[in-house]
Order: C-alpha cells, then structure tokens, then sequence
C-alpha cells in the first residue's frame, strides 16, 4: 500500500468564504500515481471546515446563514480573552463553533484512477475566520 | 477608514530577510502566531474596511538589543503598497536618536514617531534625552503615537507608560500631535483627562483587555467615560485603532460599529479625525 500526502495553500479573502476546491482535489489525487484506494481532504485548522453539498451559490448562501443562524457573534462566548500562547485576542468563538458543525474533513474512493464523486458533489474549503493563507492536506492512500 | 496602529510583525516577507525578527517579536513583543503572507495583510484590511493603515515599528536597542521591525522594514513595506502610511522609531536611549528620528523623516519618508516606553525601557520623566526627540516631532511637525497603559508583551513593563508622565511633556511641546494608544487603559481616567484638556492629544480605539472588542470598547465608553462626555468632549480627538495583530480588525471596526453612535461622529473616529493628525486632509484615499 502507497500513502501520498500533498498540502495546498490557499488565500482566502473574505471573513466567511465558500471554496470550491473539487478540481484541485481531483488533479491532485489522479496525479498521486495511485489508481485504487481512497482520498481524504482535510483542513489543517480549527476555524475552516471542509464541507460537500451542490454546487450552486443560492446553497452556499443558504449554508453560510444557517452557519451564522445557529453560532450568532454576539452572545456570552467563554472563548473571548487574551491567548498567552499566541499573543493575541481570541475572540473567534463563533468562528470555532461554526467549524465544528461542519466537520474537518471529508474522503472519496479512487477508482481505476479517478477520484469518484457524484455529479453534484462539490468539494468546499469553508473559510470562517479570514482572510488568512491556509492549508489543507489531500492524502491519497491505496495501491 | 484610517487604521493609525497596527504593528507589522506576522508579514512574513519581512522575517527572509531578518533572522533577528523571529526572536525580537516573540521574546520581545510576545507574538507567537505564524507569519502571513502580506497579501493576507491587504485582505485583512479590506474585510475590515480599512483604507489606510499606520505602520509602526519600535526600537529597543538599548533595552532589549533588537528592533520589532525596523525604520527600514517599514519603508520596504510603504513601498510595497500605498495604502500603508510609515512611522519611524528611534531608541530615546541612544545618543542619536534625534539625528535618527530627522533622517527616518527627512531621508526615508516615515510620517510620524511611534514610542513605546514600556517596551523600550524609558522614563518618560528623563528630558535629557525625552525632550530633544519631541523638539525633532515639532519642528518637523509630525505626530508621536505613544503606547499607553498596560502592554499585553510579557516583559513590558506599564509603569514606564502612565499616561500623566505625558503632562509636562504635553506642557512643553503643546504643538506636537500626540496619540495615547489604547485609551491608556487601565488609566483611562488618566487619557482622558489630558484629551479633556489638551487638544492635541488624541485616544485610540484599540482597547484590548479582556472579552470581546465590543465588551471592552463599550465598557471604557460607557461605564469610564461616559457617552455623553465621549460624544460632547472627545469627538474629535478619538482616532481608530486596531493594534493588529493582537486583534483582527475586522473586528475592532465591529465593536465600533456596535455602539451605534451618529454617523458623524463615527465617521470623524473613523477617518476624519486621523485625516487631520496625519495632514492626509485632501488626499484621495
């Protein structure tokens, strides 16, 4: 068994940001030299998400208000004070919790060498504390 | 929207080229976070909805032997982009501070003095070597934003940073634009006072002590001020502030926001009151 792991950069340029990501996926994957096995894409942070649902924007719309619906900024966070280990304030709680819902992470099979998805399966990179330069791994593991 | 207090220390562009930075901004500053590149910067500044910011870096040769970004980190990066507006710093503990001060402005462009005397270690009380750096800012006349009250680094010390040690130097050098960061908190009583007082001393907004922008914004506005003295008495002598990167922006411009004061005077807090300490008055943005 082969394990291939790729991280990719990416900028983000507003405060709450739907990437689309599934093409970089795919090339990325199909270009690992593994044909059959599985592909797992993760974010390296804790206040982005990696999310699948149809592509369209009245649905990144959609998501991005039930985000903000069910973490709202204003109320009584515990997560909102000086951070010794960083320097800095963190007072990002909502941005936190709104990652948590969506999950770090998700996975596709590879199959005679292309990541299978279903036809309206998009891949997004959620940015919910930017803009900041991200990261998240594409980890192809199979034969 | 004029941002007069950020401090440059997560661009990473600047650490390639310096290798003492890494050390000055964590063991000095007290910044742990990882470097970003300074398009993220611009982006940052354009979610907030941030025209210009002020650059500012602090010399701590004598105290600390290192410079939290340099005179000349700050040109490289003002060149880079014409959205940021450069202030110098110069070591008051060295003999030629003031010659160092006249080129930063003179030479290199730099628009006014930042100083920090809880970082770097002076009395604001020493005019020996206090007020020839202020003679330099009024005869050049440019304004000298002063880091105030409590600094979140872990060896600065906010005794050196009392707001009333200013009093005799605003006294003495009553044309010199001077800007108390962070309201001086926990002085505030203190910052306010000379605001009160003395027009040319301005407050900046970014007020970072505990909980939320909004919590600690409103808490010294309400609760120390007062709205009706911050809206009657200090309306124009109260500038934006974020001290990034200790705080996102984006976040101080909310708490702003959050207070719901009339649009007039948001927009002097804003911009206008920065426009005229900066002389930008005229100049598009």
């Amino acid at each position: 068994m082969k394990s291939v792991l790729k991280t990719v950069g990416i900028q983000t340029k507003k405060d709450t940001e739907m990437i689309n990501i599934t093409e970089l996926v795919k090339k990325t994957a199909e270009s690992s030299g593994i044909t059959s096995g599985v592909v797992y894409i993760t974010t390296m942070h804790t206040t982005t998400a990696i999310t699948v649902n149809e592509g369209l924007p009245d649905l990144e719309d959609d998501i991005t208000e039930m985000l903000f619906r069910l973490v709202p900024a204003g109320l009584n966070y515990r997560h909102a004070r000086f951070l010794h280990s960083d320097g800095q304030m963190a007072v990002n709680a909502p941005s936190h919790l709104r990652g948590a819902l969506l999950g770090m992470q998700t996975v596709f099979p590879m199959h005679e060498g292309k990541m299978v998805t279903g036809g309206r399966q998009t891949i997004y990179f959620v940015e919910l504390d930017g803009p900041l330069y991200r990261e998240l791994m594409i980890h192809v593991i199979g034969e | 929207m004029i941002d007069i207090h950020t401090h440059p220390v997560q661009v990473a562009d600047l650490y390639d080229g310096d290798p003492n930075l890494t050390r000055a901004v964590r063991d000095v500053f007290g910044f742990y976070v990882k470097p970003q590149p300074l398009d993220t910067f611009l982006y940052q500044l354009d979610e907030a909805g941030i025209d210009q910011a002020v650059l500012l870096p602090i010399d701590c040769t004598t105290t600390h032997g290192c410079k939290i970004v340099s005179n000349e980190q700050i040109v490289e990066l003002v060149e880079k982009s014409d959205r940021f507006i450069g202030f110098a710093s110069v070591d008051p503990l060295q003999p030629n501070a003031p010659k160092d001060l006249e080129k930063a402005i003179k030479s290199y462009g730099l628009r006014g003095l930042k100083l920090d005397p809880s970082l770097q270690g002076f009395s604001l009380h020493h005019d020996e070597y206090v007020y020839p750096i202020f003679q330099v800012c009024e005869e050049l006349d440019i304004p000298v934003l002063l880091h105030c009250g409590m600094s979140w680094s872990p060896i600065g010390r906010a005794e050196l940073a009392q707001p009333i040690h200013l009093e005799r130097i605003i006294h003495r050098f009553p044309n010199v634009r001077m800007i108390i960061a962070q309201f001086g908190w926990p002085w505030v009583a203190e910052s306010l006072m000379l605001a009160l007082k003395h027009q040319n001393v301005y407050l900046d907004t970014s007020i970072l002590f505990s909980g939320t922008p909004p919590e600690s914004f409103r808490h010294v506005v309400e609760k120390v001020i007062g709205l009706e003295t911050f809206d009657r008495s200090l309306h124009q002598q109260v500038v934006f502030g974020s001290s990034y990167p200790r705080v996102d922006p984006k976040r101080v411009v909310g708490a702003i926001k959050e207070m719901g004061f009339r649009e007039s005077l948001e927009k002097k807090i804003f911009h206008d009151n920065a426009a005229r300490l900066l002389k930008l008055e005229g100049q598009s943005l």
